[in-house]
């Protein structure tokens, strides 16, 4: 094999291959590597710093979502209470409401009551008079007589009693 | 046919002698600068265009190296200690796979291919090794030849074994490295022989094979560059820490 037979290039060979390999150590050492190996600490450390700042705003995150999600449902409780606050509230005035109406309307029916009674005992009363008059004239016409004060009370009643039966039998229908 | 082991004959291109030594530059040392002539300019290239907090497709490539190497120092030497040693693992990476692959190139060398080269560093990193050893532990390196839990009536039995493994590992990483690019190479120039003398009809099988085998040298150019400077580190690592 020409690795072991060529003995003489063996010297050459040791000594530029050794050189060579100082001499590349020495630029990359000196030049090379220094800067590019800083920029890998560097990364490495901005990645590092990324991770744990990311995880910190992660951790921060999740306290203030859970803050919120707490604030959220003390905010739906509270809701809830005023709805139903309001609507107990809405209830009850709807129900007082519901009664000063029912009273107003019981007020107003009982005035009518009163009102169409008064009017119906006046109307009766004018009835009566009108009646009353009619009858004695017609009467006294119709006999050509005066009647005495006992006669006239007693005509006046009947036809009074006839006129009024007439009316409820009419008012009935 | 031509003896597949033909190319790795070397030849003299610029003779110089020194007192009687010969340093004549030669076809693998060029095919060598070349290689790392190479790395040195990409290098040399990022750094000089600034080097960006957003990097490029040649600074990511140079930073992935940079940071397997680093990591791998981490690993079998420690953070701490093993900060200063990345800069010379990360050169002796690099050299072995420019050297490696610059050798795949056609017309080439591969200087890695040479025992005595190979020879050169593994004896040079076993040396550094034991000065590593000598410099941080005193004479209390000497407990590397004694592996813990031994019982002590082993130990007239480790130490031997262990000095003698000791002293396999630079043979082993020599001999890994330049066995490997031997090999693959002489398969590569056998197929391609075979190749160029087959009949056009036959010929296609090995020329494609060739090919394949090609690949695959790629492949080994960048695992037994990775071997070296694995093993480099577990031999530094070994001496820092003391087993």
């Amino acid at each position: 094999m020409p690795q072991f037979e060529q003995v003489s290039v063996f010297g050459s060979l040791i000594f530029w291959s050794l050189v060579s390999f100082g001499l590349l150590f020495f630029i990359l050492k000196k030049f090379a590597f220094p800067p590019i190996l800083e920029a890998l600490e560097m990364r490495e450390k901005k990645i590092r710093d990324d991770i744990k700042d990311s995880e910190k705003l992660k951790n921060d995150a999740q306290q203030i979502k859970k803050e919120l999600e707490e604030t959220l449902n003390a905010a739906h409780d509270k809701a809830e209470t005023i709805v139903q606050l309001a609507h107990d509230e809405a209830k009850k005035n709807q129900e007082k409401s519901l009664q000063e109406t029912e009273a107003k309307v019981r007020q107003v029916q009982k005035d009518a009551e009163q009102e169409i009674l008064s009017l119906r005992n006046k109307l009766l009363q004018e009835i009566r008079s009108y009646t009353a008059t009619l009858t004695i004239a017609s009467t006294e016409k119709f006999l050509k007589k005066v009647l005495g004060e006992e006669d006239k009370k007693k005509l006046v009643d009947e036809s009074i009693e006839q006129v009024i039966a007439e009316l409820e039998k009419r008012q009935n229908n | 046919m031509e003896s597949p082991l033909h190319h790795f004959e070397v030849h003299n291109i610029i003779p110089i002698h020194i007192g009687g030594l010969d340093l004549s530059i030669n076809n693998a040392v060029v095919a060598m600068w070349v290689g790392l002539a190479i790395v040195a300019g990409s290098f040399m290239l990022v750094v000089s265009r600034g080097v960006s907090p957003i990097p490029g497709k040649l600074q990511s490539i140079l930073e992935i190296v940079l940071e397997f190497i680093r990591n791998l120092v981490f690993e079998f030497i420690g953070e701490e200690e093993g900060k200063k040693y990345v800069p010379f693992i990360a050169t002796l990476f690099l050299f072995i796979l420019a050297c490696n692959l610059i050798g795949l190139v056609p017309g080439s060398y591969t200087i890695t291919s040479q025992v005595v080269v190979t020879g050169a560093f593994a004896c040079g990193i076993f040396i550094m090794t034991l000065v590593i050893g000598f410099s941080k532990h005193g004479l209390g390196f000497f407990c590397i030849l004694v592996p813990p839990g031994v019982p002590k009536i082993m130990i007239p039995l480790m130490v031997p074994i262990e000095i003698v493994s000791m002293l396999a590992r630079p043979i082993s990483l020599a001999v890994r490295l330049f066995a490997n690019m031997t090999a693959g190479h002489t398969i590569l120039a056998v197929l391609f022989g075979l190749a160029m003398t087959s009949p056009l009809w036959v010929s296609w099988m090995p020329f494609g094979f060739t090919i394949i085998i090609n690949g695959l040298e790629i492949a080994i150019a960048f695992i037994q560059a990775y071997i070296f400077t694995t093993l480099t580190c577990v031999y530094i690592g070994d001496v820092v820490k003391l087993h």
